[in-house]
C-alpha cells in the first residue's frame, strides 16, 4: 500500500455479488451460463474452487437452483445465478426451498422479456413474476441493488436474511448493474458479518422435529440432512415433524407459519435510502439501476430551486410499507420510476397511497434517462 | 438430548409396518427389499438420506423413520439427492450415502437430472421403481409403457416403444446399472452393491401395478422377464465397473488444497487529473481487437487519477466477431447515469465499430465541442464535431490501434495524464 488513500478496483456488480457471498460464507454455488448473470457464476467457480469450496456446473437452471437447495440441506450456504429465463424454470424449486424452509441464494439479473427477450439489453420487468410466484402467494424476500457496493452489501444481507428466515431471498440486479464496470471503493465494503442458521435441538427426551416452532412466526431451529439429528424434509403439506398430514390443524398452522414468519419481522427488513426535503411537494421512488437515474434528476431539479423528495428502495419485497407511507404523508404527488412497460412495482405501491397524485415513469429498451424522470416531475 | 448417533436404531424399515399399497404391489417387496440391503451395508442409519420423488413411491419416506429423509418435487429427486450428496463429499466428506426412490414417471420428468448424475459420477444409488405407469394418479401411460399397453390414456394401446433407461445410463457413463425384478431373490444383494458402489448406481426394479396394470395386460409376475427381454431390455446387472472416482473424490483431488485465484486490481491515486466535469468517451473498433481492453486502462488510469468511472462493454451475441464498443464515464463526482447522451470524444479505428456506431446513430447528435478521433482508412462520418484521421491500424498494427488513438485523445485533451494511461498498461 503506498497511501491512506482509499483503494479503488474496477468491478462489475456481478463481481461485487459473488465477493459478497464468499464474504457472507457461501460454500456452494451451482450456475448455468447465461447472460447478464454468467459473472456471477465465473467469479463463484473461481473463488470457490480457490478456496477449496464447491463450485458446479449445472446441466440446466432447475438442476443449479435443486443442487444449491441439496447442499443447503446438508449444511451449506449455497447460491445461484440466472435471469429471467432461467428464472422461470427455477420456480418449482424455490416453491419447494420455501415450503421445505431451506435457505438459498438466488441472484436474477434481468434483462428484457417476455421469453429469451433480449439477452444484452437490461430491463426491470421481473418484479412481479420474482415476487408473485408461488402458489399460495408467499412473500419470497427481494432485494434490489443500484450499484456494485450495494451489491455487495445486498448479497450479505440476502444471505443473512436467508439463514435466519430460512428461506430463499432474491437478489434482484438487471443487465446495467450487473454488468457495467465501476470504480469501487474497497475501503467501504461492509465488514459486518452475514448471519448463519442455528443448530437445531431435540428437546429433552424427545425427537427433534424439523418444522418445530412455538409461536406462529418463530423460526424452527435448523438441523442439517447427514447430521447426527434425525432430519425430515418434504415438500408436500406437512405438520411439524415433517410427515404429510392433510387438512390437520397443525399442518394448516405450518403453511400459515411460512408467511408469517416473514410478516412478523417485515420492518426490520424495509430498507429504503432517503433523500428528503421538508418543504418537497413531490416524492419520487425508484429502484435498481433506476434509481440512479433518479438522482440525478432530483440533483438537476434542486439546482433548478425545486423542492423533490427521493427514496431508493432496497427491499422491494416485503414492500417497505411504514416507510413508503410515511415518506408521501406530506407530498401530494407520487413519482414511480421504473424500466418496465407497465410499472409492475407502481401496481403493488398504489393502493399504499390513496389520495395522491401518481405518476409512472417506465420505458422498455434502454435505461430510463434522469431527463425522463425530471420531465415527470 | 439423544443423537441417533449414540443409540443405533436396529432397524431402517419401521418394524411390522403396513404397507400403504395395494395389495400385491411391487413397492412392498422394494421396500422390504432396500431394508434388508441396507442392513447388509451395516450403515448406521444417521448415514443414510433417502431421497422419494413423487408418486406411490415417494410414500416411502414414512416409513423409514430412523433415516433422513427428503421428499421432493417430481421427477427432481436425483437432483436434490446429488446437491446433498457433492456437498457431503467436498465439504464435509462425512461418508453420507443418498439413496432414491423414484417412480417411471418421475424418472422421464427427470430424465436430465439422472444422466447428469451419471455422468458426473455422483454416489448417488437410484432405485427406479418401474411399474409401467402413473399409478397414483389414475394408471396413465409412462413412457416405460411397453408397445400395445392399454390405459387410461391408450385405451386402444400404446404405440410409442418403452424407453430403455439402463441403456441411458451406461451410455452416459453410469458405472452401475442393472435391472432386476422385484420378486427377485437377489434383489437385496443388488441395492447393497449399488449403494456400496463408490460413484453413480442406478437399480431398475421391474414390477407390476396390480391397481391398473394388470386387469387389461396380459402381463403377470411370471412373464414380466420374458416380456422385457423380448422388447429388449436386458435383465440382470448390466454394468458394474469403478474405472474412474466420483466427483467429490475427484473434486477434493483437484480442489482440495484451493488454488490461485485472480484479485482484484486495487488502485490509490497518484495523479491529479484537470477532468472537472463528467465526461464521456466511446471507443469502438472490431472484436480481438483490443478496444475494451483500451477502455479498460483508460478507466484504470482514472482511478490513478481520483476520478470516478463506469465502463460498458458492447458486442454481437457472438463475442468473437463483428464490433466490439466500450463507453466510458469519468468524473471527479459520483457517477448515477452510467450511459453517454453526449460524448466529448468518439475513438473509431475499425470499419466495424464505425458500422456500428452509424447504425446507433453516434455521429448525429454530437457537437462543435466533441471530437471524433479516427483511422484514416475510414470514410469520415456526417457530424457537426471535429474529425481528426491518423493511420493508428497502419502504424501500430489493428491490435493496438485503440489504446495508441486513446493516447493521442489524451495528450491532446489533456484530461488525464498519459503517464496515468501508460502505468495501467505496464501490468
Amino acid at each position: 500500500m503506498k497511501s491512506l488513500l482509499p483503494q479503488y478496483a474496477l468491478r462489475t456488480g456481478n463481481q461485487m455479488i459473488a465477493e459478497g457471498a464468499i464474504r457472507s460464507g457461501c460454500r456452494f454455488f451451482a450456475g448455468y451460463p447465461i447472460t447478464p448473470a454468467s459473472g456471477i457464476y465465473h467469479r463463484m467457480i473461481e473463488l470457490l474452487q480457490g478456496q477449496g469450496d464447491l463450485a458446479v456446473s449445472a446441466p440446466d437452471e432447475i438442476s443449479a437452483l435443486a443442487y444449491c437447495v441439496g447442499a443447503s440441506m446438508r449444511g451449506y450456504k449455497s447460491m445461484t445465478a440466472t435471469s429471467g429465463p432461467g428464472w422461470a424454470l427455477m420456480v418449482e424449486t424455490l416453491q419447494y426451498a420455501v415450503m421445505t424452509e431451506v435457505p438459498v441464494v438466488i441472484a436474477v439479473v434481468q434483462r428484457l422479456g417476455p421469453s429469451t427477450g433480449g439477452a444484452t439489453q437490461g430491463a426491470q420487468g421481473d418484479i412481479l413474476l420474482t415476487e408473485f410466484c408461488t402458489s399460495g402467494g408467499y412473500t419470497i424476500p427481494v432485494l434490489a441493488p443500484s450499484t456494485p457496493l450495494e451489491c455487495f452489501e445486498l448479497s450479505m444481507l440476502a444471505f443473512s436474511w436467508s439463514e435466519i428466515l430460512r428461506t430463499p431471498v432474491v437478489l434482484l440486479t438487471d443487465k446495467e448493474v450487473g454488468m457495467t464496470l465501476e470504480s469501487v471503493n474497497y475501503d467501504a465494503l461492509a465488514t459486518l458479518e452475514a448471519a448463519s442458521r442455528g443448530t437445531g435441538k431435540a428437546d429433552p427426551g424427545k425427537a427433534y422435529r424439523t418444522y418445530n416452532f412455538e409461536g406462529i412466526e418463530d423460526i424452527p431451529p435448523f438441523a442439517e440432512v447427514g447430521g447426527p439429528l434425525k432430519v425430515t424434509m418434504t415438500g408436500s403439506a406437512h405438520n411439524k415433524s415433517g410427515l404429510l398430514k392433510k387438512n390437520d390443524p397443525e399442518t394448516l398452522e405450518v403453511l400459515l407459519h411460512l408467511e408469517e414468519k416473514i410478516r412478523h419481522r417485515r420492518d426490520g427488513l424495509a430498507l429504503v435510502k432517503r433523500d428528503f426535503q421538508t418543504e418537497a411537494d413531490t416524492l419520487v421512488i425508484s429502484f435498481g439501476i433506476t434509481a440512479r437515474a433518479m438522482k440525478d434528476a432530483v440533483g438537476i431539479a434542486r439546482r433548478e430551486g425545486r423542492h423533490v423528495s427521493s427514496m431508493n428502495i432496497l427491499t422491494l419485497f416485503p414492500v417497505p410499507e411504514k416507510q413508503i407511507i410515511r415518506a408521501a404523508e406530506r407530498v401530494s404527488k407520487v413519482v414511480i420510476a421504473e424500466e418496465n412497460m407497465s410499472g409492475q412495482y407502481r401496481s403493488v405501491l398504489a393502493p399504499l397511497l390513496p389520495g395522491k397524485k401518481i405518476i409512472g415513469v417506465n420505458k422498455i429498451g434502454s435505461m430510463i434517462t434522469p431527463h425522463e424522470i425530471l420531465d415527470a416531475l | 438430548m439423544t443423537t441417533m448417533t449414540e443409540q443405533p436404531p436396529v432397524n431402517y424399515l419401521r418394524e411390522n409396518c403396513t404397507m400403504p399399497f395395494c395389495k400385491g404391489c411391487g413397492h412392498s417387496h422394494v421396500l422390504r427389499k432396500l431394508d434388508e440391503a441396507l442392513r447388509e451395508t451395516g450403515l448406521q442409519p444417521d448415514r443414510i438420506c433417502l431421497v422419494t420423488d413423487i408418486g406411490c413411491i415417494g410414500l416411502a419416506d414414512a416409513l423409514f423413520p430412523t433415516l433422513h429423509t427428503v421428499h421432493t418435487t417430481h421427477g427432481r429427486s436425483t437432483a436434490f439427492a446429488t446437491g446433498i450428496e457433492l456437498a457431503d463429499s467436498v465439504l464435509n466428506n462425512s461418508g453420507l450415502k443418498t439413496v432414491v426412490l423414484i417412480g417411471d414417471g418421475g424418472a422421464m420428468i427427470g430424465l436430465l437430472h439422472l444422466v447428469n448424475a451419471a455422468l458426473m459420477n455422483a454416489d448417488v444409488t437410484v432405485i427406479l421403481c418401474n411399474n409401467f405407469l402413473f399409478g397414483m394418479t389414475g394408471g396413465q401411460h409412462s413412457a416405460f409403457s411397453p408397445l400395445e399397453f392399454i390405459t387410461p390414456t391408450t385405451p386402444m394401446g400404446n404405440i410409442v416403444p418403452p424407453l430403455d433407461l439402463c441403456r441411458v445410463m451406461v451410455d452416459a457413463n453410469g458405472e452401475f446399472v442393472a435391472r432386476k425384478l422385484a420378486t427377485d431373490p437377489d434383489l437385496s444383494g443388488t441395492i447393497a452393491r449399488a449403494i456400496q458402489h463408490p460413484g453413480f448406481a442406478l437399480v431398475e426394479v421391474v414390477e407390476l401395478c396390480t391397481e391398473h396394470a394388470v386387469e387389461k395386460n396380459e402381463l403377470s409376475g411370471r412373464s414380466l422377464s420374458e416380456a422385457m427381454e423380448r422388447q429388449g431390455h436386458s435383465m440382470g446387472i448390466l454394468s458394474e465397473k469403478a474405472l474412474r472416482p466420483s466427483f467429490g473424490t475427484a473434486y477434493r483431488d483437484k480442489f482440495g488444497k484451493g488454488c490461485t485465484v485472480s484479485m482484484p486490481r486495487l488502485l490509490q491515486q497518484e495523479y491529479t487529473a484537470r477532468l472537472k466535469d463528467r465526461t464521456g468517451i466511446i471507443l469502438a473498433g472490431s472484436a480481438g481487437e483490443r478496444v475494451q481492453s483500451a477502455a479498460r486502462a483508460l478507466a484504470e488510469s482514472a482511478i490513478l487519477c481520483g476520478l470516478h468511472c463506469t465502463q460498458k462493454n458492447d458486442n454481437p451475441v457472438t463475442q468473437g466477431s463483428g464490433f466490439s464498443i466500450s463507453e466510458v464515464v469519468l468524473s471527479p463526482h459520483e457517477i448515477n447515469y452510467t450511459a453517454i447522451e453526449n460524448p466529448s470524444a468518439i475513438i473509431v479505428v475499425s470499419e466495424d465499430g464505425m458500422h456500428e456506431l452509424i447504425q446507433q446513430k453516434r455521429f448525429e447528435h454530437l457537437t462543435s465541442f466533441s471530437l471524433v478521433l479516427m483511422d484514416d482508412s475510414l470514410p469520415k462520418p456526417k457530424t457537426k464535431a471535429d474529425c481528426i484521421a491518423a493511420p493508428f491500424r497502419k502504424e501500430f498494427g489493428p491490435k493496438k490501434a485503440a489504446v495508441k488513438a486513446l493516447e493521442m485523445y489524451l495528450r491532446r485533451s489533456g484530461i488525464i495524464p498519459v503517464e496515468a494511461l501508460a502505468q495501467t498498461l505496464l501490468r
